[in-house]
């Protein structure tokens, strides 16, 4: 048995006691709700869900009959924060890192439901978070995007619908500069940045070659009469196959990247090969290159201000997120932490620190831009009808020095509620701050 | 000094107005005044008159020829202190050896002194400055007897100007028996199966034995020191030279503070232990469950130097445990100041003092654990620490909150001179900003 206790109960109440009744409404009542939406700011807003979504929000919203109310005057209502890079519910699972490329491994075999930090994401805001693999190789395995459902199982906690995703990386990692070979073994190629380049470029010429072949199967399979016999396919590579997905834009790029030099690389070998970075991240010196990533067309998901903890930060600046989104490119801010995710309210307000980026920007880095940058904000990252009803209800507006989540909900029910988390410990809601 | 003051003035770009003003002093005006050590003063004025603070309060004689600057709106405070960091001491942490000069090799190094290494033009400096962290513990790190560490100003052309008081405390890591965790080696750790048993036992084992070794230098240099008073005093030859001893001997004698990391309940309770059978002065650091052992830091009266940004220890602890440590000790009156343990993350030392006034630290605590309580624990409050007349001029002027991630800092001086916000960061920016 390898959970304790409370984090047994804090399941039981996550999917039981608070679920949102079938066709029975919720209604989140006096608040200042910040849609990050076409609604902009409203101020004594009201939200109402049925059935999981978001059916209304305005300030002159009536409250359906029978529909029970979270009373938030006084409070904020935000979108629920979408993490761009996260290894949470994954532990041990996160790199495969015996190769250069290993395209083919998933993130959605190895999820670790009952992860604690699920929880505590929860606690500060959080709903959804991109899993990706982690940054050993040149191209790793593919992404899970995870809703934060605690007590669900895996398959549950699966963001239905969302696109596929890949993590390719960059520099450091992938050369693996930082990491002494285990006793006995080789050191892995590449070791260079010239070599990264080379391990790209010479997997996607073979996903090239894979690709003719499957097409010209698929071409002679098109022009056969109807009974005729049908020929050998070729031989299924898992590898392969996720590159060509690739190829053919079936599968979003997420490529972990630092120097301004590998961020131009990669943006020249997809080109060449015809396919599209969907987001670089970390992109310490995207502020370097920022017209070329604007011209791709790629997202940018980094960090906020850390700097100097290996060589290929040296030159990280916390103006970045003020600078790409200044030249047009979309930024999210991410965590890549278990325990910096808690905090994503306060890392975006550091857009507004360094680079003057408006308040209702900064906050869309951790909301909205993310969910376009995942290609899931068809149903998250704003408070719009229609969309997911994923909320975080803050104590105070989410960059306030001594603000605090106090209720977090995903489709409509309540997986976080911090009077129930101090009472479940044997406190009084009152009391602000409490261990016991 | 007189460089720096003449560079700010030069910035203003009168040559006349420079030398003039190079013999006055410079009042804040309009201001609102934390003063931490008395009460906030909603508008007034600071006088600096050389390095020191002149004047404070609501009605100050402005002397004629002072330098005004006008801080309506805006807010003056005492320069941060973090009371943990590695500033001057790691430059580039993972990657970059050279410029690491924290960890020395072996055990026991009470003779590593954290001033002769710090490094007076590391860009950390400026960065941590930047956002009014004006002096800042610099400690070495690692093994059992990390070496001495120095209390330096943000500020200075030399090792000697930066100090502000050395040695401040010896630093020590409280052994708990883990074999050290090397992060590039982590898949050769440990490979036989052992059970959980087993490796307790062997922990304990280490564990007793590093604390044998402990006990056993701390009783050898009682002795050491002993005799070298005694033949300061003619009635002994000198013993023969051996700077280990030296270097524990006003340790041993309870003189030196020994600054001892621990972070689990047990450790930081055998620490206190340690501590009280041989008299010697206490300072946790680290403390993540210190908010376990409050009476017991009360009643020894152990200070402990915390940081906040953490995840609880154990799965079944409460989501905010680390948030709300800081709340707990001050509700148990055990003293405390908030650090970032960091180097390049030192500029985000107030909002460390955010979070854990989210979860239940008074604002008022909140400012004083980043500014007096450090200057107390490190014995300097007669220095720095406060907005008092007759203290050293350490303060700056912001447009908010400083626990506000919103808030820019906009004039930073130490020891009376004005400092340059300029920091690489802004270097970068204004170089790439409008890079088409």
């Amino acid at each position: 048995m390898k959970r304790f206790s409370f984090a047994a109960l804090l399941a039981l109440f996550g999917a039981g006691a608070a679920t949102q009744e079938a066709g029975k409404s919720v209604a989140i009542t006096g608040g200042t709700i910040l849609t990050m939406g076409p609604q902009g700011t409203l101020e004594r807003g009201t939200l109402v869900i049925t059935n999981g979504k978001i059916t209304a929000v305005g300030r002159d919203v009536r409250v359906p009959a029978g529909a029970s109310v979270i009373d938030a005057a006084g409070r904020y209502v935000i979108p629920g924060i979408i993490d761009a890079h996260s290894h949470t519910a994954i532990e041990g699972g996160v790199n495969e890192g015996s190769d250069i490329v290993t395209a083919e491994v998933r993130i959605r075999d190895v999820i670790d439901n009952g992860d604690i930090d699920i929880y505590r994401q929860l606690a500060g805001g959080v709903t959804t978070i991109n899993v990706l693999h982690g940054s050993a190789n040149s191209i790793g395995g593919q992404n899970a995007i995870l809703k934060l459902r605690w007590g669900k199982s895996p398959e549950e906690l699966v963001f239905k619908d969302a696109p596929r995703g890949i993590k390719f990386a960059l520099g450091e990692n992938p050369k693996r500069s930082n990491f002494n070979p285990q006793g006995g073994q080789q050191r892995r190629y590449p070791a260079t940045r010239m070599g990264v380049e080379v391990s790209i470029r010479s997997a996607f010429e073979e996903a090239r070659a894979y690709k003719a072949e499957w097409d010209a199967y698929d071409k002679k399979l098109k022009a056969l009469p109807a009974k005729a016999e049908r020929p050998l396919p070729p031989r299924r590579n898992l590898r392969m196959e996720t590159l060509k997905d690739i190829l053919e834009g079936r599968i979003d790029v997420h490529a972990h990247c630092y120097r301004s030099d590998e961020i131009l690389m990669l943006i020249r070998v997809a080109d060449e090969f015809g396919f599209k970075i969907r987001t670089f991240q970390h992109v310490l010196e995207g502020y370097k290159v920022a017209s070329e990533i604007a011209k791709h067309g790629a997202g940018a998901s980094g960090f906020s201000d850390w700097w100097a903890y290996k060589m290929e930060a040296q030159d990280a600046i916390p103006y970045n997120a003020a600078v790409l989104t200044a030249h047009g490119v979309l930024f999210s801010m991410n965590s890549d932490s278990n325990e910096l995710a808690r905090r994503l309210y306060w890392e975006a307000a550091k857009a507004m620190k360094y680079g003057n980026v408006s308040e209702t920007e900064a906050l869309k880095m951790v909301t909205l831009n993310p969910a376009k940058q995942l290609r899931i904000d068809k149903w998250v990252g704003s408070l719009e009808a229609g969309k997911d009803a994923d909320v975080a209800i803050f104590s105070a507006h989410p960059f306030a020095p001594d603000t605090r989540v106090e209720m977090t909900l995903v489709d409509g029910t309540v997986y976080f509620d911090r009077a129930k988390d101090l009472a479940q410990r044997g406190q009084a809601p009152a009391a602000a701050g409490s261990n016991q | 000094m007189t460089r720096g003051r003449l560079a700010f003035l030069a910035t203003l770009g009168s040559a006349a107005l420079a030398f003039d003003a190079l013999a006055a002093d410079t009042v804040i005006r309009n201001a609102r005044i934390v003063t931490v050590s008395g009460p906030v003063i909603e508008r007034g004025s600071v006088l600096i008159s050389g390095a020191r603070i002149a004047a404070i309060g609501a009605d100050v004689a402005v002397p004629p020829g002072a330098v005004v600057i006008d801080g309506s709106g805006k807010t003056v405070y005492p320069g941060l202190i973090d009371g943990l960091t590695r500033i001057g001491l790691v430059e580039i942490g993972q990657g970059a050896a050279g410029t690491v000069d924290s960890n020395e090799t072996g055990d026991v190094n009470p003779h590593a002194k954290a001033w002769v290494a710090v490094h007076p033009h590391s860009e950390l400096i400026p960065v941590a400055r930047a956002n009014g962290v004006t002096a800042v513990l610099s400690a070495p790190g690692g093994g059992l007897i990390s070496g001495q560490s120095a209390l330096i100003r943000l500020a200075g052309s030399t090792p000697e100007s930066l100090v502000v008081k050395t040695p401040v405390g010896m630093h020590m890591v409280f052994p708990t028996g883990r074999p050290s965790f090397d992060f590039a080696q982590a898949a050769q750790q440990d490979p036989e199966l052992r059970t959980f048993e087993e490796r307790q036992r062997e922990r304990r084992r280490n564990q007793e034995k590093d604390l044998a070794k402990l006990k056993n230098l701390l009783e050898e240099a009682k002795a050491y020191g002993a005799a070298l008073e005694a033949a300061k005093a003619g009635q002994a030859e000198r013993p023969k030279p051996d700077p280990v001893m030296e270097a524990l001997a006003p340790v041993a004698r309870g003189e030196l503070a020994v600054v001892m990391r621990a972070d689990n309940e047990e450790d930081i309770k055998a620490a206190v232990k340690f501590a009280d059978e041989r008299k010697l002065k206490l300072i946790v650091a680290g403390g993540l469950e210190a908010w376990r052992c409050t009476e017991l830091l009360k009643q020894k009266d152990v200070p402990v130097l915390v940081n906040v940004d953490r995840l609880p220890r154990r799965e079944s602890d409460a989501y905010d445990a680390a948030y709300a440590n800081a709340a707990a000790l001050q509700r148990a009156g055990v003293r405390f100041a908030i650090v970032s343990d960091d180097a390049s993350q030192v500029r985000n030392l107030p909002y460390e003092a955010a979070m854990a006034r989210a979860y239940g630290l008074s604002a008022d605590a909140a400012i004083r654990s980043i500014t007096l309580s450090p200057a107390e624990i490190f014995g300097v409050q007669s220095r720095m620490g406060s907005l008092e007349t007759g203290k050293d001029a350490n303060l700056f002027l912001a447009t908010g909150d400083i626990m506000d991630h919103r808030s820019q800092v906009t004039h930073v001086f130490i020891d009376g001179v004005p400092q340059s916000l300029e920091t690489r960061h802004t270097r970068l920016y204004n170089e790439f900003k409008a890079r088409p």
